[in-house]
């Protein structure tokens, strides 16, 4: 993605509120984020899962298949959802604190297509497995155009990353904190562009 | 300590101007100053020397020693902290925020202009707008990065006559500063007041750049024409969070003749759309003329209250996001139509026929929006897009092949 004459332009400096980007990542790489850190001693700072590949991430952005979809709890209701995509599975859920999407998701018939905008969180089971769900901020049906669209988007994003975090800041905190070298996830990159069609 | 000799160097200063003052006067002032206040010496004849001057309205003399008056200066070299001297004109006057100020304004020379604050308390005399005058002992302070003249007890204003005439420099917009500044640019945009004070806020545009505007109601004041190309002389620049705006209460504005090639700012920024933002849709404008402010769900007008005639609009308000960097777009009718697949009067029809109404019409445009790529053109402004022109994007297998390779290649 490309974008014109962001910088330079009269009045855009610092403490113009901007909004945190959404990530793409696939589902193979955000469940391998342990990471979890918040910036700043503000109860209201954001809070990030730092990814394998190396870059920060208080939001992402994907496209799957909703596979499956279940409403829990009385008093707390909420919907848990798995989401698809070429390699793995998102955990997506929406509460009460989210209830537009609550309502998004309760008109879903799965399977469908569907495109996801939230925030991911890290939790730890009492076993000690660890687990990565979506706060869902939207959920909508798209088609299949789109989620192709999203692969190709992710794939970019991905090897971006591998390729230009190096000596980032957060590309070596990366490299420190998880064993994994991301030059590993090209397989996952290359395995899921395979299932588009030319 | 022997006060003689210095209240001799004061009474003849104030002979000399046409004036007689008794030296033991002088020296029991000084004494007392010295040894009843602890006031250094220097300082203490500077004092009692002022004191002098102001009784027989003596301008034009400052003791030595002390804080001083500095020397005179070309008011583009003020810097944060200096007391100074300088000769200029007051180009502006502007309605007093505060009972302890008696005057503001804007004072300008030939270099530069700046904004200027008369304390009640310094009991000066009224500055008039259009004359030239002398400020010795001026104090130059600064407040969010904007230099300001501060006319208090200390400082001595002389009416002065001045040769030829003022040529103010226009300054292109992108090179603004916080401060005063006169431009020369086009009115390319007006915007709905968010504020009942505000008497008209939009974009002012140059072949450099572009820059928000706002003029406050005030007796007097007019309203420029959106489309009209104007000279505006002493507009205040001012900083609130990071964003640069023109008030053009402190200005006079000329309109000009003819048009120019303004900075149309073709930026183009494409991403997902990831969040519709309230006020997207349907929504319902106030009628009054060079309002049209969107109402609230009561068709209340923020200025015009209760408006019942209001008529229909669409727009989308959001943000698109490229995975790395995140844009607010707006989008008008004309664009809004298209994307959406949805025509005003099928919007209108849609919100009649329907329970949840307008809300009704909110649902479809995020269902039809969320998660799609859009590329987007339109002027930037604070990481704001107001978009002109703009497509939905689609899977094209092009770039399909390049990806193979970069994740394959060492594989």
């Amino acid at each position: 993605m490309t974008n014109g004459n962001a910088k330079g332009m009269p009045g855009r400096r610092d403490g113009v509120f901007e909004r945190e980007p959404a990530r793409r990542v696939f589902a193979q790489e955000l469940r391998e984020s342990r990471v979890h850190f918040r910036e700043g001693q503000d109860e209201k700072s954001p809070t990030f899962v730092l990814l394998p590949t190396g870059a920060r991430c208080n939001r992402v952005f994907f496209a799957g298949t909703l596979t499956e979809k279940k409403k829990q709890g009385e008093q707390n209701m909420f919907y848990r959802a798995r989401v698809v995509d070429p390699t793995g599975t998102f955990f997506v859920m929406a509460g009460s604190y989210q209830p537009e999407a609550m309502q998004q998701i309760a008109r879903l018939e799965p399977p469908c297509f569907v495109a996801v905008v939230g925030k991911p969180n890290v939790y730890q089971t009492p076993d000690g497995a660890v687990l990565i769900s979506i706060r869902c901020e939207s959920i909508t049906q798209v088609d299949k155009d789109i989620r192709d669209e999203w692969v190709l988007d992710c794939a970019r994003a991905t090897l971006d990353r591998i390729e230009k975090s190096a000596g980032t800041p957060d590309g070596d905190r990366a490299r420190r904190e998880y064993t994994i070298d991301p030059g590993l996830f090209r397989k996952m990159v290359y395995e899921a562009l395979a299932q588009l069609k030319i | 300590m022997d006060f003689s000799h210095t209240a001799e160097r004061i009474s003849q200063k104030i002979t000399s101007h046409g004036h007689s003052v008794e030296k033991s006067g002088i020296e029991a002032k000084l004494k007392r100053l010295v040894e009843e206040f602890g006031v250094p010496p220097a300082e203490a004849e500077r004092t009692v020397l002022n004191e002098f001057a102001r009784e027989y309205d003596i301008p034009g003399f400052q003791g030595s020693g002390g804080g001083g008056a500095g020397d005179q200066k070309a008011l583009s070299l003020l810097a944060n902290g200096e007391w100074v001297t300088v000769e200029c004109k007051v180009v502006a006057l502007t309605a007093a925020p505060s009972p302890s100020i008696a005057q503001t304004g804007i004072v300008a020379d030939e270099s530069a202009a700046v904004r200027f604050v008369v304390w009640s308390r310094a009991n000066a005399p009224v500055l008039e707008e259009g004359k030239w005058y002398r400020l010795e002992s001026a104090v130059v302070d600064q407040y969010k990065g904007m230099l300001n003249l501060k006319v208090h007890s200390g400082t001595t204003i002389r009416e002065v006559s001045h040769e030829g005439t003022l040529k103010p420099t226009i300054t292109p917009i992108k090179d603004l500063a916080p401060g005063v500044a006169c431009i020369r640019g086009k009115v390319v945009q007006e915007w709905e007041a968010t504020h009942d004070r505000i008497l008209q806020s939009g974009m002012f545009a140059d072949e450099t750049g572009a820059i928000r505007f706002v003029i406050w109601k005030e007796e007097g004041r007019e309203r420029l024409n959106p489309g009209g190309i104007y000279t505006i002389y002493y507009a205040t620049v001012d900083d609130f969070n990071g964003r640069l705006s023109l008030t053009l209460n402190t200005a006079t504005t000329v309109p000009e003749e003819g048009d120019i090639e303004v900075n149309t700012g073709n930026s183009l920024f494409e991403g997902a759309f990831v969040h519709l933002s309230p006020g997207s849709g349907l929504v319902r404008r106030c009628p009054v003329e060079g309002c049209n402010r969107v109402l609230s769900r009561q068709n209340y007008c923020p200025v015009h209250e209760i408006q019942p005639n209001y008529h229909y609009d669409l727009r989308i308000k959001g943000w698109l996001d490229n995975g790395e960097e995140t844009r607010e777009v707006l989008i008008q009718r004309g664009e809004t139509e298209g994307l959406v697949g949805m025509s005003l009067d099928q919007a209108k029809e849609l919100a009649e026929n329907n329970p949840l109404g307008m809300d009704e019409v909110f649902l479809r445009f995020r269902e039809a929006l969320l998660g799609r790529y859009l590329s987007c053109r339109g002027r930037e402004i604070d990481n704001r897009l107001l978009v002109s022109s703009c497509e939905l994007l689609h899977y094209t297998p092009d770039q399909l092949a390049d990806l193979l390779n970069r994740a394959g290649g060492s594989l």
